[in-house]
């Protein structure tokens, strides 16, 4: 067996390239996540200087079997995964069903690509303010038009299932950019060859779909459902900046995220519990994982299935 | 041998590198007349911020060898931003609420507040025998900035939270009386939207706002709020008990009734300046609303007066509140010499009656004086200051969301449109927690 970079001088070469990145790695990501699986079984608080005790499986037990604050829990578990079904089908679909429409040749594709892609790049913060403001239910925008025909609604301020819609369909509206973004790039890589043959073949619209584009898009389907399923799961910035701690809308992120820095009670002196939240956030990892996992075997299988 | 040793020192030095990058700076304590930058972090409060920027202004002017440099967060945000940049020692002086939430002898397995996080952790220095504490009231001092005998906060003021602000304007015009009792107050209502007016907003977008303004009624029924809280921790009082059921229905009728519509998307911030424009009649709010009110709309006519929640108007002539900011200093400054400076002449008897002008709180030094419109308008109860339930309550461990007394669980800002049906759901949740740390 050969050996590419030689056994004496250069030896070592490879390894002391790589050592940047896995130290980066190791500090940004891999790091913080050992020690909050670590801290998941203490009582941190987050705060230097703070004692921190050892509290064993407490914060897991607290988590998922204490009281009603379990049952709390575990609809935010479930109101999580109905997120993220309703996001990764709804944004993969229309990510989709636009790639096609912009991918035409046809004069100015462009400035639509453009269009439906900038969302992406305004940031959940500014996503959010611009839909608090449209959303805005005492003559905002969508009040208006609402009036026009005799209704009106509360929108994000309304009730928990309606203000937990708007932030699927505004979740959808900010990614959606990048899903199309990828099917195009998928399409774009598709022969031309292909599409000719298969209509002087005959082919209708449907079966050149059908027979040629999906199963050449594998690899952008299988990209494209992981992000949406991975980021819908862990999504919690839009519903901190739209409409904040409610009951009856949180999702496990953004519980995680109110746990660990005081924002669950209304009250300024809320504690910081931010061991309970580490434990919260090995539990969405899990989930995570499982999904991600299964979801990545099965869509393997696929693939080879299709591409060989 | 020599090139397999170049290895670990290669690896040495990218590490020190990298965790150089992450190290914070250790400054050393600058002399009198060195130029000190001065951090300084406050929550939002329009009003007091102006004040603020007019004082650091006149302090530099004072002290030309120190630069203010303040930031301004959030309300809800302040306790995190506090405590992730005094792990950085990167703030000198910070605004804290007053201390509230300590854990009182019945409750059990309760997590200590924020601020007691803070202290046990060495992070807010000790002002026990400043001078300047001289300057405000004892038991402000011991009640709001005290832990373990020790003096860690000025308390800058006292607010309400459980007044209504009405538009003596259109009070006049469709001849309404101002209420005194709950009748009086449905009564109110029913006439203004006879009229096509509105009768109440408040910022529901911030959330807190809607169940601030129905305080008055929790304290109608519950004048001692420190008894509430214990009687709800040891099983005396019931949220779902007659006395309680009278609050729930209260609530609904306020929420559902008194709220205009579309009130759930109006900003916090918004709710002064729309009471202000004439479009509603009341509002109900904190007092430190008030500033904002005049800056609205200078000239606007208003009152302010005690929610009338009881039938009866001998109850309601509380005003229920909390200790609001405070100023405390980080306990790593390395200017803490500038720090104290800056917290001596804040307290000077003079700055302080401006700051208490401008912001409108009730002032925590005695000499002081509440100058203002405000300070009018409250003044028949404040004799009858007190506590309110946030600043006493900590939930049991395993309660549910549901187990606080918001009239925001209600329709149209909630899901609940049945005072029983919610009042049981919320003793629910609180009793499971209750059982569960037994």
């Amino acid at each position: 067996m050969s050996y590419h970079f030689g056994r004496k001088k250069t030896k070592w070469l490879p390894y002391l390239l790589l050592l940047p990145g896995l130290l980066f790695y190791f500090l940004i990501s891999l790091g913080p996540s050992i020690a909050t699986a670590f801290y998941s079984l203490t009582n941190a608080t987050g705060i230097k200087g703070a004692t921190i005790n050892w509290v064993g499986l407490d914060n897991y037990r607290e988590f998922l079997f204490m009281g009603r604050a379990s049952a709390d829990n575990l609809a935010a578990l479930n109101r999580t995964l109905i997120f993220c079904l309703a996001v990764t089908l709804i944004q993969f679909t229309l990510g989709l069903f636009i790639a096609l429409l912009v991918n035409q040749k046809l004069k100015g594709t462009n400035i639509f690509r453009t269009i439906y892609f900038m969302p992406v790049i305004l940031g959940a913060v500014i996503q959010g303010l611009m839909w608090r403001l449209f959303l805005y239910p005492l003559g905002g925008p969508a009040a208006k038009l609402l009036s026009l025909f005799g209704m009106s609604s509360e929108f994000l301020g309304g009730q928990p299932t309606e203000a937990f819609a708007w932030v699927i369909f505004i979740q959808i509206w900010a990614n959606m950019g990048t899903t199309m973004m990828i099917f195009i790039a998928g399409l774009q890589t598709i022969p031309t060859e292909m599409y000719e043959a298969a209509t002087i073949d005959g082919a209708s619209t449907w079966q050149v779909f059908r027979n040629i584009t999906w199963p050449l898009l594998t690899p952008s389907v299988n990209t494209n459902l992981l992000l949406n399923i991975i980021g819908s799961l862990q999504a919690w910035q839009l519903f901190l900046v739209l409409i904040g701690y409610r009951n009856g809308t949180q999702v496990l992120g953004y519980l995680i995220y109110a746990t660990g820095f005081g924002q669950t009670s209304g009250s300024t002196s809320s504690s910081f519990r931010q061991g309970y939240a580490a434990a919260a956030s090995i539990i969405l990892f899990l989930l995570v994982l499982v999904i991600g996992m299964s979801v990545q075997v099965i869509l393997q299988r696929r693939e080879r299935r299709i591409l060989g | 041998m020599r090139k397999l040793k170049l290895f670990p020192l290669i690896a040495i030095i990218i590490l020190t590198i990298l965790l150089s990058a992450c190290g914070g700076s250790n400054q050393a304590e600058p002399a009198a007349s060195e130029k000190v930058t001065l951090s300084v972090l406050v929550h939002q409060n329009p009003p007091m911020v102006a004040f603020m920027e007019t004082f650091n202004q006149q302090f530099t002017e004072r002290h030309p060898n120190i630069t203010i440099d303040m930031s301004v967060v959030n309300a809800n945000d302040l306790s995190t931003v506090s405590q992730t940049r005094l792990s950085a020692n990167d703030i000198d002086v910070l605004d804290i609420f007053g201390f509230a939430n300590g854990a009182q002898p019945y409750m059990k397995m309760v997590e200590p507040p924020n601020w007691q996080q803070l202290i046990d952790a060495g992070l807010l220095m000790d002002l026990t025998g400043q001078d300047f504490l001289k300057n405000y009231d004892e038991n402000t001092i011991k009640d709001a900035g005290s832990y373990n005998d020790k003096v860690y906060s000025i308390n800058l003021g006292r607010v309400i939270y459980s007044g209504i602000y009405y538009n003596k304007q259109l009070f006049e015009q469709y001849n309404i009386a101002v209420p005194t009792t709950w009748p009086e107050l449905v009564t109110a209502c029913e006439t203004l939207k006879a009229e096509d007016v509105p009768c109440m907003t408040a910022g529901g977008a911030d959330g807190w706002p809607i169940f601030v303004g129905a305080y008055g009624l929790l304290g109608a029924m519950y004048p001692d709020q420190a008894s509430l809280v214990q009687g709800l921790w040891e099983g005396t009082i019931k949220w779902n008990d007659e006395t309680s059921m009278e609050m729930w229905t209260k609530m609904q009728i306020y929420a559902r009734d008194m709220m205009e519509e579309g009130a759930s998307g109006v900003a916090g911030d918004a709710a002064p300046g729309r009471f202000a424009s004439g479009a509603v009649a009341m509002f109900p709010g904190g007092s430190w609303y008030a500033p904002s009110i005049e800056a609205a709309q200078p000239g606007f006519e208003w009152g302010y007066i005690p929610f009338p929640g009881s039938d009866k108007a001998e109850d309601n002539q509380y005003w229920f509140g909390k200790y609001d900011q405070g100023w405390g200093i980080a306990a790593n400054t390395t200017k803490k010499d500038a720090a104290l400076l800056y917290l001596k002449e804040f307290s000077e008897p003079a700055n302080y009656q401006a700051f208490v002008d401008a912001v409108g709180f009730i002032p925590t030094q005695p000499t002081a004086k509440l100058n203002t419109q405000l300070g009018t308008e409250i003044a028949p109860y404040l004799a009858n200051f007190r506590v309110g339930y946030e600043q006493y309550w900590t939930p049991p461990k395993g309660a549910g969301q549901f187990a606080n007394p918001w009239a925001s669980y209600f329709k149209p800002f909630g899901t609940d449109d049945d005072p029983q049906v919610l009042a049981d759901k919320v003793q629910a949740d609180l009793q499971a927690g209750l059982d569960a740390v037994k």
